[in-house]
């Protein structure tokens, strides 16, 4: 195999081991043959018109018409000539799939279908990335970009779906970036004739360089510092990702004529609202004049990433839904949601769809197993929405514990900082009741406590996306309605999130539902009257948002919230943020002592784990001196000590103050050294070598007695002799650490190089063979 | 005949020396020796070492430095018998080793021993004599006996030749086959004086032949004892083992076509056990091989063509690896 199509096939490889990453996204492992063609042609491709000796351009011109006719072969739509030309139809219908691709990977949650428009985007791009790969490898010999393509491929599927995508994925990527370049300096090396080793040995170009003893030892010890750092100091890496990925969450092309999928509320939520062309969903007629949210979702599971909806099991047949109070009615058209919830407002009564519908009887949320919203073009819903009365709510009692509601609904992680943070909410609003409670946490919600609404989260670098949240102070509903019920949990109440639809807007008596209608809020339990919805989020900020009349203190009036009962005729314009309430309307003096509470309780709160980083950080240093004096203590002492032991002390020490020494050196020699550098030392380390030299080769042993007075006595005349520079260092870095860790590092090499020559198969090499750098013929 | 006494020599010897008496009469042969040939005491030493080791000796320099001088002064500081034989091409074999005549009285053959069956033998300019001649000399060093005629005669103990000869490159010399290079268990060159050196040389050689002065400072009993004195010193296991290591070195070495054989290790620790003990020790060390490796290895190695053309020798290719084989072979040692 030629030096170039050895290099051609480690792109070819090291692209597809980047890929691995993209398993995290995909459902099974199908998707794995066409993308491995892609890179396989384009490799072909390029290899071929290499050998045919042509330049750099036309390779790539190669490489581009090879995924060309490749993409058109498997995506023509029925346009192209002979399987295998495209024609503008083709390009059209390419557009098509590119639209229908984005749209998946918004509206999606991994793992998805590789198929279809997602399929098309994944291949044309690993194309891209393995011409543009083939080429800084291979054509234009920089290797070291090749590392930007490598990121690009693994940064896809961590941008698309930052959870799928553990950590571990990593590791492949990294290792065929080392490999691409390892490979390619070997090359280098390889091809200035014969290689040698330190002592002047030729040898083969796979035997390790003596540079790379020092390399790998760097290499290791920078790791180890930074994974040290990294499991002291919470860092949270997550931030980048976050924002990457919301530059995914615009596109273009119609919602919901995307394939039918698992979608995540979460993701579908935060993908409409970040979609800069809203798109209508729901178009709906009720005879109710102030109609609310209209539900979806209920996230009652909370785990560390947030709030996630349970899994909605045996669901009861919809004739189980009643309810008491005025009964509305609504007719709801379906323009484009595709999900396997029903958006329903308040209580339902009644909902005119098949059996395939159902209750969960835990969440009260219309779902379907078999079925989906695709399917279904309009449905009627009879529900009531009930009003409560802020003294009846404030009167509540709390949940008792055994409740199995209250059980399912306050579990929650154990984030300590956010604990503290509700216990001083608590402690300074002196809230005892259920209601006192809620509204206490409103309260610190509020704008007046300087949280803004903003679709632009920020990372403060906490691990818990709750506590970025509180302290940036910036975010949307799902922020607001998270935090809220998470705190709610925290202080012993039952809550959950629910994401669903606002109102949307009102014209000619129809109300259009669009896709940045998506909103999430909260829901609380009180005791004896059950599920209360409350709304977290800054009313400016949530199209056509609902205030909820008992959300207000009963003791104040004039409250902090949109009054209730908005007229029909007003809502479009309650899209506007520049409608919604001010800010000094909601200006609250205690907001602010809170945040002062707040402060002040994590001041007190123990030892701060930087402290204990930077602690270690500056023992680092010391660790060397540390060892060294360890190892001369043992060999001095009385247990260990031997000529020989003795010996190698005399030796380091030597080392360690800057004197050159061989291992070839017999100890008269070596003696001769120091004490030619150092003549103080003349006696003592005479005295060490004529021991060693008994004890090694007489043959009867040596005196050790005087060992280790003459030891200490040549450490300080070489101590005298020596400059301060050279003083710090061999009390802070010995040398002769290095010396040995080098040694062992080598001896390592060596019995790897050993391994592998035994080795049942052959190794390559670019040079030619290993065979004919031997040196003996 | 002299060379049938030497059994009845042998008996009378008391055992070894103490490592003092060793080191003493040693002293006393180098300080003979070292008043005829100025400032070349390690040589001298060296060329000691390897008569006590009952190896022979190569000196290989330019005319003119004293190669015949030491040889002559190492034999006339022995009393001992010594055979010089001056190598010419018309030498004939028979010459070196003796030859069956007949003899009228008698009427009988008559073996008329050679100038070998002595018990120092200077071989002079060696490399001047027919290759058949060389082949015959060479032969008596390794078995140190001679057949003639069916009859197989021993030679003398002690036996050692010193031979000398001029650098190959030197016009009419036949230079001596690598095989029989093999049987000298060192070779030394002696180099040119120093300056004051030189200028002592001037000095005495003003007035008389230092070398006719010189008298013997022991006999041949001696010799033979303080050899048996030698052989008793200690070799630790790590030293061996440093000894072997260079020999292999040499045969792993790139710019070497041949490596030292066995021969040579088991020779250069026989040489290292010398030098121990004409340094008053009864063990031997790294030392005393360091300074052997390059008069015992280099002569026997022969280097790849591209050396020999680069213009590397293999005394340089043996310094070289001695810089580079560590002393202790266990890692992390020294």
């Amino acid at each position: 195999m030629s030096g170039q199509r050895h290099a051609t096939m480690i792109a070819a490889v090291s692209l597809s081991l980047t890929l691995t990453p993209l398993a995290g996204i995909f459902d099974g492992l199908g998707w794995t043959v066409p993308v491995l063609l892609v890179v396989a042609v384009v490799a072909v491709a390029g290899s071929l018109m290499r050998s045919a000796g042509r330049g750099q351009g036309l390779q790539t011109l190669a490489m581009v018409a090879a995924l060309m006719v490749l993409m058109t072969t498997l995506f023509n739509g029925g346009t192209a000539i002979a399987l295998i030309i495209p024609t503008p139809d083709t390009f059209a219908h390419w557009l098509g799939l590119v639209g229908h691709g984005i749209n998946d990977i918004i509206t999606m949650t991994p793992p998805v279908e590789a198929d279809g428009g997602i399929l098309f985007l994944t291949m044309m791009g690993v194309g891209v990335v393995a011409i543009l790969h083939d080429m800084f490898i291979v054509g234009l010999r920089t290797p070291a970009l090749a590392g930007l393509t490598l990121l690009t491929m693994y940064l896809v599927p961590v941008s698309v779906a930052p959870d799928a995508t553990a950590w571990f994925w990593f590791i492949l990527p990294a290792v065929a970036y080392l490999w691409i370049l390892g490979d390619d300096n070997l090359r280098r090396v390889s091809r200035f004739g014969h290689r040698f080793t330190g002592s002047g040995r030729l040898v083969g170009p796979r035997f390790p360089s003596p540079l790379a003893v020092t390399a790998r030892v760097t290499g290791a010890v920078f790791v180890t510092l930074t994974l040290l750092l990294l499991a002291v100091i919470p860092v949270s890496t997550s931030g980048l990702v976050d924002q990457v990925a919301q530059g995914y969450g615009d596109g273009e092309g119609p919602g919901g004529e995307g394939d039918l999928g698992s979608l995540d509320p979460w993701a579908q939520l935060s993908g409409s609202l970040h979609r800069p062309d809203p798109f209508d969903v729901l178009r709906v007629t009720t005879d109710d004049p102030t109609p609310r949210y209209l539900r979806m979702h209920v996230a009652d599971v909370l785990t560390n990433d947030g709030f996630h909806p349970g899994d909605y099991g045996e669901l009861d047949s919809l004739d189980s839904l009643d309810g008491g109070g005025e009964v509305f009615t609504a007719e709801v058209e379906n323009l484009a949601l595709v999900d396997q919830v029903l958006p329903v407002y308040g209580q339902p009564t009644e909902i005119g769809l098949g059996d395939e519908w159902g209750v969960d009887p835990d969440t009260g949320v219309i779902a379907t197993e078999e079925s989906s919203l695709e399917d279904v073009e309009a449905y009627t819903v009879h529900y009531t929405e009930q009003d409560w009365d802020p003294g009846v709510l404030a009167a509540a009692g709390a949940v008792s514990p055994e409740d199995p509601v209250f059980e399912r609904n306050t579990e929650h992680p154990d984030v300590p900082e956010l604990t503290e943070a509700v216990e001083g909410i608590m402690a300074q609003s002196g809230a005892a009741t259920t209601h006192e409670k809620v509204l206490a946490i409103l309260d610190f919600l509020s704008p007046a406590n300087g949280f803004t609404y903003s679709l632009e989260t920020a990372d403060a670098g906490n691990e818990e996306a709750v506590l970025d949240f509180l302290e940036t102070k910036k975010g949307y509903c799902q922020q607001y309605a998270a935090t809220m019920a998470w705190m709610l949990r925290e202080a012993d109440v039952p809550a959950r999130v629910a994401i669903g639809l606002t109102k949307g807007t009102y014209s000619g008596g129809v109300w259009t539902v669009s896709s940045s209608n998506f909103h999430a809020w909260v829901e609380v339990y009180y005791g004896g009257l059950g599920w209360i919805t409350f709304d977290p989020t800054p009313s400016q900020g949530v199209a056509s948002s609902v205030s909820f009349p008992w959300a207000e203190e009963p003791s104040e009036d004039g409250g902090a919230v949109d009054q209730p009962g908005t007229d029909p005729e007003d809502a479009p314009s309650t899209a506007a943020p520049s409608e919604g309430p001010t800010l000094a309307e909601e200006l609250d003096p205690r907001g602010q002592e809170q945040a002062e509470a707040e402060a002040a309780a994590r001041e007190d709160g123990g030892v701060d784990p930087a402290w204990l980083a930077l602690l270690l950080v500056l023992a680092v240093p010391f660790i060397p001196a540390l060892w060294r004096s360890g190892l001369r203590r043992s060999r001095l002492g009385p247990r260990r000590l031997s000529a020989q032991s003795a010996w190698d002390e005399t030796r380091d020490l030597a080392v360690d103050y800057g004197l050159e020494l061989h291992d070839s050196f017999t100890p008269r020699q070596t003696a001769a050294a120091i004490s030619a550098a150092v003549p103080a030392t003349g006696e003592a380390v005479g005295a060490l070598a004529s021991a060693v030299e008994f004890d090694r080769y007489s043959g009867r042993g040596a005196d050790t007695t005087a060992l280790p007075v003459a030891a200490t006595d040549l450490r300080a005349s070489l101590h005298r002799a020596a400059g301060g520079r050279r003083r710090l260092r061999a009390r802070l870095w010995p040398a002769s650490l290095a010396e040995r860790l080098t040694e062992q590092r080598g001896r390592a090499a060596v019995r790897l190089t050993d391994l592998r020559a035994k080795a049942p198969w052959p190794r390559r090499s670019n040079g030619g063979g290993d065979e004919a750098v031997t040196g003996r013929p | 005949m002299a060379f049938e006494s030497s059994p009845a020599r042998q008996v009378r010897q008391p055992g070894p020396l103490s490592p003092q008496e060793f080191k003493a009469t040693a002293e006393a042969i180098l300080t003979n020796v070292e008043w005829v040939i100025e400032g070349k005491s390690p040589t001298i030493r060296l060329a000691l070492a390897v008569m006590l080791a009952e190896g022979h000796l190569l000196l290989e320099d330019v005319p003119g430095v004293g190669k015949t001088q030491l040889a002559k002064a190492l034999a006339r500081s022995v009393d001992c018998s010594v055979r010089r034989i001056q190598f010419t091409p018309d030498l004939l074999p028979s010459d070196v080793t003796g030859v069956s005549i007949f003899d009228p009285e008698k009427r009988d053959f008559v073996f008329k021993p050679g100038a070998i069956f002595g018990n120092l033998i200077l071989g002079d300019e060696i490399n001047r004599a027919s290759p058949k001649t060389q082949a015959a000399l060479l032969e008596c060093m390794e078995e140190r006996q001679v057949t003639i005629d069916g009859n197989t005669y021993k030679l003398r103990s002690p036996f050692m030749v010193i031979a000398t000869q001029n650098p190959v490159e030197m016009e009419g010399t036949y230079p001596l086959p690598e095989a029989q290079r093999d049987r000298f268990t060192a070779r030394l060159a002696i180099g040119y004086p120093d300056v004051n050196a030189e200028l002592a040389m001037l000095d005495h050689r003003g007035e008389v032949n230092p070398l006719e002065a010189l008298k013997p400072v022991c006999d041949g009993d001696t010799i033979t004892r303080m050899v048996a004195t030698a052989r008793a010193v200690h070799l630790a296991p790590e030293l061996k083992r440093y000894a072997v290591d260079i020999v292999s070195a040499t045969r792993t070495n790139a710019q070497v076509r041949l490596g030292a054989s066995p021969r040579a290790t088991l020779q250069l620790l026989r040489c290292a056990r010398v030098l121990a003990a004409m340094d008053g020790r009864d063990f031997a060390l790294p030392d005393d091989v360091q300074q052997l490796a390059v008069p015992v290895l280099a002569h026997r190695l022969i280097p790849t063509t591209e050396t020999t053309m680069g213009g590397g020798d293999t005394a340089s290719i043996v310094a070289d690896i001695m810089r580079h084989v560590p002393v202790v072979s266990q890692p992390g040692r020294y």
